[in-house]
């Protein structure tokens, strides 16, 4: 009980309400909130994979809008899904069974990757149960419209500053979620997606699937490829300062276009978000070095003797650096 | 100005607790305090719109120099047009090799204002040079399968991945 007693402890100042379902929480045991709270993640997931649904999502990061249209459909033969950018360069990608292609019209390129839908990270394991909870305040938030529909939110709020904050919306028929927001300890949001529009259930035409190049026309260049899979075993490397409730998922190598030598992947997480810690030999010129964020994912690169260390992942920028500077022979 | 690696680093929120007094120890020193402007100026300039300062940074900081004499600096807080799309949050000390020489000198004197011109402009050719050539695609999308929201989100990270794909397909 005492990892629940501290952060009402700390949150006496909020408001009555957010006290309230604090004190509130402190009846349910620790262990059947984890069990809410992944059972809420694995609705919320199976929902996405296993459910018919199109609609319009616009997405935020930084000052940048896009808006984007998607089709998913499921069926006996598997997934599939279709998403067109309406904004800018005009880009099209569709997932289907064992692949996914992304087309851009303007280069005359069309791209084909290996790829399942299948998410290879595995059901919560107790101890990132336990950790979710452990690092991150997990509550059911206000009700209120998402893309006309009336949704339920639920907060995963951070207790130190070595993770973000996350919001999510979720359907509360189907468990969908129709937004996601990931803010900073500013509570700046720092990446959302969410449907301005939504239809789920009911039958969605093959037709709307289909590419739009479906014959790529022959003037088109066409780029196989993407990262290769994981050939899991031990890598020879290490993070010495491991943020608190991160542990290892998985580590292995990787065989990238462009790359040489297989590169070492390593992951990384804490039950909601992970982070990938890459190590591949250097070859000629030295690397810039630094942090650089895309949306809501971090990346921090620094050399290290004559390998090039790339970290990466949706944590703040601290947490990002403090692993990445630390990555060491093992 | 010799550059001090400690107050560089904490500039950039990497110290632990027992390196905090070392560095907080270089700042008493007479020089100090226009070193830690100086990579603070750096710093903000290379990763204007980026979150990146420690949690509690300030606060720890404020504490500790609490007891110090008051020592009068410009505080560097300028805003700077963002002329790409992910400004390199590049490590103070990057940056601290080329601007340091003269830089520091210049945010002490009178002609505070124009130093801080002449160092935004330094450090925002210096990001643009640091634009990543090669942004790691791969890398992104060999780490989105192990993502535990990736499922959540369906299509989410591959929206992460086409955002930023630019000429680099």
């Amino acid at each position: 009980m005492i990892g629940t007693v501290v952060p009402v402890m700390r949150r006496a100042a909020r408001p009555a309400a957010t006290f309230a379902i604090a004190v509130a929480s402190l009846v349910s045991m620790p262990a059947a909130l984890a069990e809410d709270a992944t059972a809420w993640i694995n609705r919320a997931a199976s929902a996405a994979h296993q459910l018919n649904y199109s609609g319009t999502i616009v997405y935020q990061h930084g000052g940048h809008v896009e808006t984007s249209r998607l089709v998913h459909a499921y069926d006996l033969s598997g997934e599939f899904e279709k998403l067109n950018n309406l904004d800018g360069p005009a880009r099209e990608i569709i997932r289907s069974a064992g692949e996914v292609r992304c087309y851009y019209p303007d280069a005359k390129v069309v791209r084909i990757e290996p790829r399942t839908f299948r998410n290879a990270f595995p059901s919560l394991s107790p101890q990132q149960q336990k950790s979710l909870l452990e690092y991150y305040d997990f509550r059911k938030a206000e009700s209120g419209r998402v893309a006309g529909i009336e949704a339920q939110a639920y907060v995963f709020e951070p207790r130190d500053g070595l993770r973000y904050g996350h919001k999510f919306w979720a359907d509360p028929s189907t468990g969908l979620l129709l937004k996601a927001r990931m803010v900073n300890e500013s509570s700046d949001v720092v990446e959302q997606f969410a449907f301005t529009d939504i239809a789920i259930g009911g039958r969605i035409d093959r037709a709307t699937l289909r590419p739009t190049w479906s014959n790529v026309p022959s003037d088109w260049q066409v780029h196989q490829g993407g990262p290769g899979d994981l050939e899991t075993k031990e890598t020879g490397w290490t993070v010495a300062k491991l943020p608190a409730g991160f542990t290892k998922m998985v580590e292995g190598f990787r065989t990238l276009r462009g790359k040489r030598a297989p590169v070492a992947h390593l992951v990384y997480s804490d039950g909601l978000v992970a982070v990938s810690v890459f190590v591949e030999a250097m070859a000629g010129a030295p690397h810039p070095t630094g942090a650089v964020q895309q949306g809501g994912t971090n990346i921090f690169m620094r050399q290290l003797d004559d390998h090039l260390v790339t970290v990466l992942g949706e944590a703040p920028v601290v947490a990002i650096r403090q692993i990445a500077n630390s990555v060491a022979h093992r | 100005m010799v550059m001090r690696e400690e107050i560089s680093r904490l500039v950039d929120g990497e110290l632990d607790d027992e390196q905090f007094d070392t560095a907080c120890g270089e700042l008493k020193q007479r020089d100090g305090m226009a070193t830690w402007v100086c990579y603070h100026m750096i710093s903000e300039t290379l990763r204007e719109g980026a979150p990146g300062v420690a949690p509690g940074l300030s606060q720890k900081l404020l504490d500790r120099l609490d007891a110090e004499p008051t020592i009068v600096a410009p505080r560097p807080r300028f805003r700077v047009e963002r002329p790409m799309t992910y400004a390199w949050a590049a490590a103070a000390t990057l940056a601290a090799v080329t601007l340091t020489g003269w830089v520091a000198f210049s945010v002490v004197e009178p002609s505070g204002a124009v130093a801080l011109a002449k160092a935004r402009e330094a450090a925002q050719v210096r990001a643009a040079q640091f634009r990543p050539a090669v942004v790691p695609q791969d890398y992104l999308l060999a780490h989105q399968e192990y993502s535990p929201t990736t499922p959540l989100q369906g299509l989410g990270p591959t929206f992460r991945t086409i955002s930023v794909e630019g000429d680099n397909r």
